[in-house]
């Protein structure tokens, strides 16, 4: 009798082994009937979970890149490489920490969003680097052929010049702050990319890409777009943006591309097997959040809401599988031991109440 | 031969599938040991995945392997830009 066999008999609900196969199990994730639906979301969550808990083990666990001998600790330390249109990281290396800007343009506008990413951190959050302690900073662009996407692959972020339907990802700041913010969230809470936690992943680096954009902008609350990837839709797609977290679900309605999938409140949570469980669909509704909390208390949002989530991401308190209603309970408690129980307390606590996501 | 590639996650997290049949096409043959070798390197179940990176699925005559940026051979990564390209 394997393992399994004994966790079926003791669990009160069907428990679906490794032996099926994960497309099966998106597919029963993605049924109608509860009962089918949830096992085989517990198992591809549990799965997610172990095989990330793995690949962060194996992150995390190597000895750490030494940051230069002259790093005064406040200064970033950034190495830019040139994937040359092929899929072999990290390239050839282009430009070096201090290296005068080059005739790239892609080189220097990554070069300069790491910058103002560690600027941020540390200006805002006397943070020095992602992992708090001068961690050098390195990116490669011109990422494979027509490549429409940018990843954080646990060490590095890594950018391509687009496709049919994306242009350049190097094009927005908010898009390269996104990419590092998942190196921030590696370091600190390590949101499991998957399914709740994945959704809170995804949302972190929305925050504080779109903080960083603000930050270099100098702009308030309000004054914000509260746009993710303006300016990186070709000029044939129908939208303005991948994602708004102002007003999630209204970024894109095009022909191709489909309408932007996602929801404001938990009302309109969406179920799926599909991109990590909805990561980059569900994180509209803790973006939301974010966005009705930092316009509630006006002036530069990384003052306020952006400190109270980054004490939430940093303070410790939260499981890597973290809910939204975890994070949530979580914001609470941060913004109350950095501010009591003043004006923060209460948009906190209505701006959780308008997405539908409970604190109590 | 049918070679379906599914492609999902990436930071828009948008998904794509094209397939391509290449039954009485002159390059059939090129498709066919370039899908061989793509789908002999792939896994039973997805690898791995990294935050905003593209996870693929290709089925290859009902046989359905996975890969996952950024760690694909060459032949996934060609197959998997022709198909999308190509396909429909």
């Amino acid at each position: 009798m394997t393992q399994c066999d004994i966790a079926a008999m003791k669990a009160t609900h069907p428990v679906f082994c490794t032996i099926v196969p994960p497309h099966v199990l998106d597919k029963l994730a993605q049924a109608d009937d509860p009962a089918l639906a949830g096992p085989a979301r517990r198992t591809l969550e549990a799965d997610a979970a172990q095989r990330t808990h793995r690949r962060l083990t194996t992150v995390l666990g190597a000895p750490p890149a030494a940051p230069p001998a002259d790093a005064a600790g406040d200064k970033p330390h950034r190495t830019l490489y040139d994937a040359q249109h092929r899929q072999e990281l990290p390239g050839v290396k282009v430009r070096g920490e201090g290296d005068e800007p080059g005739q790239d343009a892609t080189v220097n506008r990554a070069y300069a969003g790491l910058g103002a990413t560690f600027d941020l951190l540390l200006k805002a959050f006397g943070r020095r680097s992602v992992d708090g302690n001068g961690l050098p900073l390195v990116a490669s662009v011109h990422y494979g052929e027509n490549y429409g996407n940018a990843f954080w692959d646990g060490r590095q972020m890594v950018f391509g010049d687009g496709d049919e339907i994306f242009r350049d990802f190097t094009l927005p700041v908010d898009v390269i702050a996104h990419e590092l913010a998942h190196g921030l969230t590696q370091y600190t809470a390590n949101f499991t990319y998957f399914g709740q936690p994945g959704a809170l992943n995804e949302s972190v680096s929305d925050v504080f890409g779109s903080l960083v954009k603000q930050y270099v902008n100098d702009q308030t609350a309000e004054q914000a777009d509260w746009l993710i990837g303006a300016g990186l839709l070709a000029e044939r797609v129908t939208g303005v943006a991948l994602r708004s977290m102002k007003a999630p679900g209204t970024a894109y309605d095009d022909d191709v591309l489909g309408k932007d999938p996602q929801p404001a409140t938990m009302a309109d949570y969406v179920r799926t097997g599909r991109d990590n469980g909805g990561v980059h669909i569900n994180s509209g509704i803790p973006n939301r959040a974010f966005y009705l909390l930092a316009t509630a208390l006006g002036g530069k949002a990384w003052e306020g809401a952006g400190q109270i989530w980054y004490d939430t991401l940093t303070g410790g308190g939260l499981q890597v599988d973290a809910s939204f209603t975890d994070f949530a309970r979580a914001t609470v408690a941060a913004a109350h031991a950095r501010f009591g129980d003043g004006e923060e307390q209460e948009a906190l606590l209505k701006a959780w109440s308008q997405v539908g996501v409970p604190t109590g | 031969m049918r070679i379906g590639v599914r492609r999902t996650g990436g930071f828009a997290g948008i998904e794509r599938y094209a397939e391509v049949d290449t039954s009485g096409r002159p390059d059939a043959s090129e498709w066919q040991a370039l899908a061989e070798e793509a789908v002999a390197a792939g896994r039973g179940t997805p690898p791995i995945g990294v935050p905003d990176g593209f996870s693929y699925q290709i089925t290859v005559d009902g046989k359905t392997v996975y890969c996952a940026d950024p760690r694909l051979t060459e032949a996934q990564s060609k197959l998997i830009s022709q198909v999308l390209t190509e396909g429909a």
